[in-house]
C-alpha cells in the first residue's frame, strides 16, 4: 500500500507501508513509521544538527542493508543538509539533518530502521557535545555484566564531579553518556579521558573487562569501546529501532532501573521493544533529555 | 612468443644440473586505468601525504612503517630491521620434488611465467624439458623475486617451461575450516540423474577463446564513445507523487489494519528469537499496560 500524505505543510509520498521488515516479529512498515511518529517529539531533539547516516534494510531486517551517509539526492526540497569534510572522499559528504516528524517519516519510508549519529553537533564537527562509552559482552557475557560495569563507572565519573547517563544499545550491549554541552572539548580529549577510562577499568578487573578491540580477548569479557569518541564515528541514536529478531530500540535507563537490573540478575529487564518505549515515553517523558542539557568540564 | 623484457633471470638447478634461464610473465592483464583529474581545470591530481595533526605535508625520509597491535598503539619498524629479515638473495630456482600435475589443486596456484634459456643453456634446458614430458611430472622449486620467497611447480608446456608461483599451505583456507558449510543432504537417484544428463549435456573441453571479460569490454567502448564526442547522460531519478493526499495516522492505520492485529504487543513468544522475553512477569508488569 502506498499513500499520499500531508504531515503539517509538508507532503510526503509513503510507499510499499505493509511490506514487513521483521518477518520473526511480523512487523511491519507502517508499524516502524508509527514507532518513528509516536516517538519524534522526544527524538527529534536528539537528532537536531547531527548529521544522519541512514542504515537502510529495504528487504528487512534478515536481508542487506546498507550505510548511506550522503543524503540521497531525491531528498525533499525542504529537507536540511550539512556538509562534512570526508577524508575518505578527499571532499564534503551532504549529510541529512532531520529537524522536524516529516523529516523523520520520510528517512523511517527509506527504510532506515536503524539510525546513527555523530557526538558532534553541525557545524561545528571538531567539537563532541558529549563522550560515549561502549560496553559491548563478549562471547559469555550479558547486558547485566555491561549495566554492572556501567554503575561502577558511574560511581567513577561520580567521584570526578561528572554525570552519566545509561541507555541499552538495543542489542546486547550497554551505553553510557557524559554530556559535556560546553565549547571546550575536542575530540583529542574526549577519546583520552574515555580510553584512560577503559584502560583504567582494564587494569583493575584484567579478567573480565578490555580496551583492546581485539575479537580474541574479548571472549568471557566485556570490551569497553572508547573508540568512538572520534569525529569519524557513528554511534547509534537514542531511541532508534535495531535491526534484531524483534523491533527492539535503545531505550535510556535510570539508574534505578540498571540497579534493580543487575540485582536481580534479568537481562530480559534491559530489553524494550518499540511499543513499550513509546509507552515508557507518554509516561515518563525523556530520560535522556539531560545529555543535551547538562553542561559539563572534562577534569 | 613472449612479450616485452626477462623480469629475472637465474639458473634452475637440480641435482647436479645448472641451467641459466630468464623469467617472462605468462599472463598479459590489461586493466582499463583511469587518473585522476580536478573537476575544475582537469589537471592530474598528485598524491601527498598530509601529517592529520597539521596538515603540513610529510616527505618520505619522514615516513616510518607502524604496525598497529591495538587502536592507537603501533610498533614501528625501520627499514634496517625489515632488511635482516629479508629471505636472502638468490638467482637459483632449486628443484626439490617432482609430483604429478593432478595432485595439485588449482586452489594453490597464483601466478604464471614462462621459463626460457639463457645465452649457451639450449641443450642443458632442453634435456631438462623432455625429460620432465617423458615423466609426466611437475618440478616443485622454490625462487626469491623482488624480496619475496616464492614456492613453484614447473612443468612442459607446448615445447617451453612453464612456471606457476603457488601459495604455501598455511595461506590456503581449507574447506574444513569454512564457518557455513552446507550440511549434507539426501538426494534422490533420479533427481542426481537429472542433474548429471544436464552435466552431460555440456561438457566439452576448455576453450579459453569462448570467455571474454565484458566489463571491461564495456569500459572501453564507454571511454572510445566519449572520446567521439558523444554526449553521455544520466537520466535523473523518478519520484511522483500520486494520489489524494491523506493524514498520516490514517494512513498508518489503514495499512495497520490490513495487516490483522495491528499492534504485535500481545504476540510474545516467537520461538528462537535470542532476544525474545519469555513472559511478561516481572518489574514491568501488568499495571503498565492498558
Amino acid at each position: 500500500m502506498n499513500a499520499t500524505v500531508n504531515i503539517g505543510r509538508r507532503l510526503l509520498h509513503l510507499t510499499n507501508l505493509d511490506k514487513v521488515l521483521y518477518p520473526q516479529a511480523g512487523f511491519s512498515k507502517a508499524q516502524v513509521l508509527n514507532y518513528y511518529r509516536r516517538v519524534a517529539p522526544v527524538l527529534l531533539p536528539h537528532l537536531r544538527r547531527r548529521p544522519l547516516t541512514l542504515k537502510r534494510y529495504p528487504g528487512g531486517v534478515d536481508q542487506q542493508f546498507f550505510y548511506e551517509k550522503r543524503c540521497p539526492a531525491h531528498r525533499p526540497k525542504w529537507l536540511p543538509t550539512a556538509a562534512v569534510w570526508s577524508k575518505h572522499n578527499g571532499a564534503d559528504i551532504r549529510f541529512c539533518l532531520i529537524e522536524e516528524p516529516a523529516a523523520l517519516m520520510w528517512v523511517a519510508n527509506l527504510a532506515s530502521i536503524e539510525l546513527h549519529t555523530y557526538l558532534f553537533q553541525a557545524p561545528r564537527v571538531d567539537r563532541p557535545t558529549m563522550i560515549a562509552l561502549d560496553l559491548d559482552p563478549g562471547e559469555g557475557c550479558t547486558i547485566v555484566d555491561c549495566a554492572r560495569l556501567g554503575l561502577k563507572l558511574h560511581r567513577r565519573l561520580a567521584a570526578m564531579g561528572l554525570e552519566a547517563l545509561a541507555k541499552t544499545s538495543g542489542g546486547k550491549g550497554f551505553h553510557m553518556y557524559v554530556p559535556l554541552n560546553s565549547a571546550g572539548a575536542t575530540f583529542e580529549q574526549t577519546k583520552t579521558f574515555a580510553r584512560d577510562l577503559a584502560q583504567r577499568l582494564e587494569r583493575e578487573d584484567p579478567h573480565r573487562v578490555t580496551s583492546n578491540m581485539r575479537r580474541d580477548l574479548r571472549r568471557g569479557r566485556i570490551f569497553v569501546d572508547w573508540s568512538q569518541n572520534d569525529a569519524h564515528k557513528t554511534t547509534v541514536c537514542v531511541y532508534s529501532l535495531r535491526a534484531r529478531a524483534r523491533p527492539t530500540v535503545s531505550t535510556p535507563l535510570t539508574w534505578a532501573e540498571v540497579q534493580a537490573a543487575v540485582r536481580r540478575g534479568r537481562p530480559e529487564a534491559l530489553t524494550f521493544e518499540a511499543w513499550q518505549v513509546a509507552e515508557r515515553i507518554e509516561k515518563r517523558g525523556d530520560l535522556f533529555s539531560q545529555v543535551l542539557t547538562v553542561r559539563q568540564k572534562l577534569p | 612468443m613472449p612479450v616485452g623484457r626477462a623480469i629475472w633471470s637465474g639458473s634452475v638447478s637440480f641435482g647436479l644440473v645448472n641451467i641459466p634461464v630468464k623469467l617472462y610473465t605468462a599472463v598479459r592483464e590489461e586493466p582499463v586505468r583511469f587518473h585522476m583529474l580536478h573537476d575544475q581545470d582537469k589537471v592530474r591530481l598528485q598524491r601527498r601525504m598530509v601529517c592529520p595533526a597539521d596538515q603540513k605535508e610529510v616527505h618520505p625520509e619522514h615516513i616510518v612503517k607502524g604496525y598497529e597491535i591495538a587502536p592507537d598503539q603501533y610498533v614501528v619498524v625501520d627499514q634496517r630491521e625489515l632488511d635482516a629479515v629479508l629471505p636472502e638473495k638468490s638467482r637459483n630456482i632449486e628443484i626439490t620434488d617432482f609430483v604429478d600435475l593432478a595432485s595439485i589443486d588449482p586452489l594453490y596456484y597464483d601466478r604464471s611465467y614462462y621459463l626460457l634459456p639463457d645465452k649457451n643453456a639450449g641443450k642443458a634446458y632442453h634435456l631438462l624439458l623432455q625429460a620432465m614430458q617423458t615423466v609426466g611430472k611437475v618440478g616443485i622449486a622454490r625462487l626469491v623475486m623482488r624480496n619475496r620467497e616464492y614456492l613453484a611447480a614447473i612443468r612442459p608446456l607446448e615445447g617451453v617451461l612453464a612456471l606457476s608461483t603457488m601459495h604455501f599451505g598455511d595461506e590456503v583456507v581449507p574447506a574444513s575450516e569454512l564457518e557455513q558449510k552446507p550440511a549434507a543432504v539426501e538426494v534422490a537417484q533420479r533427481e542426481l540423474q537429472a542433474a548429471r544428463q544436464l552435466i552431460d549435456s555440456l561438457a566439452g573441453p576448455f576453450d579459453p577463446r569462448q570467455y571474454h571479460d565484458q566489463y571491461k569490454r564495456r569500459l572501453h567502448e564507454l571511454v572510445e564513445r566519449k572520446a567521439r564526442g558523444e554526449q553521455i547522460v544520466t537520466p535523473p531519478p523518478v519520484s511522483g507523487h500520486k494520489g489524494r493526499p491523506v493524514d498520516l495516522v490514517e494512513a498508518l492505520e489503514a495499512s495497520l489494519a490490513r495487516i490483522k492485529g495491528e499492534d504485535p504487543r500481545p504476540r510474545r513468544a516467537t520461538k528462537g528469537a535470542p532476544d525474545a522475553r519469555s513472559s511478561s512477569r516481572g518489574s514491568r508488569g501488568k499495571s503498565t499496560r492498558r
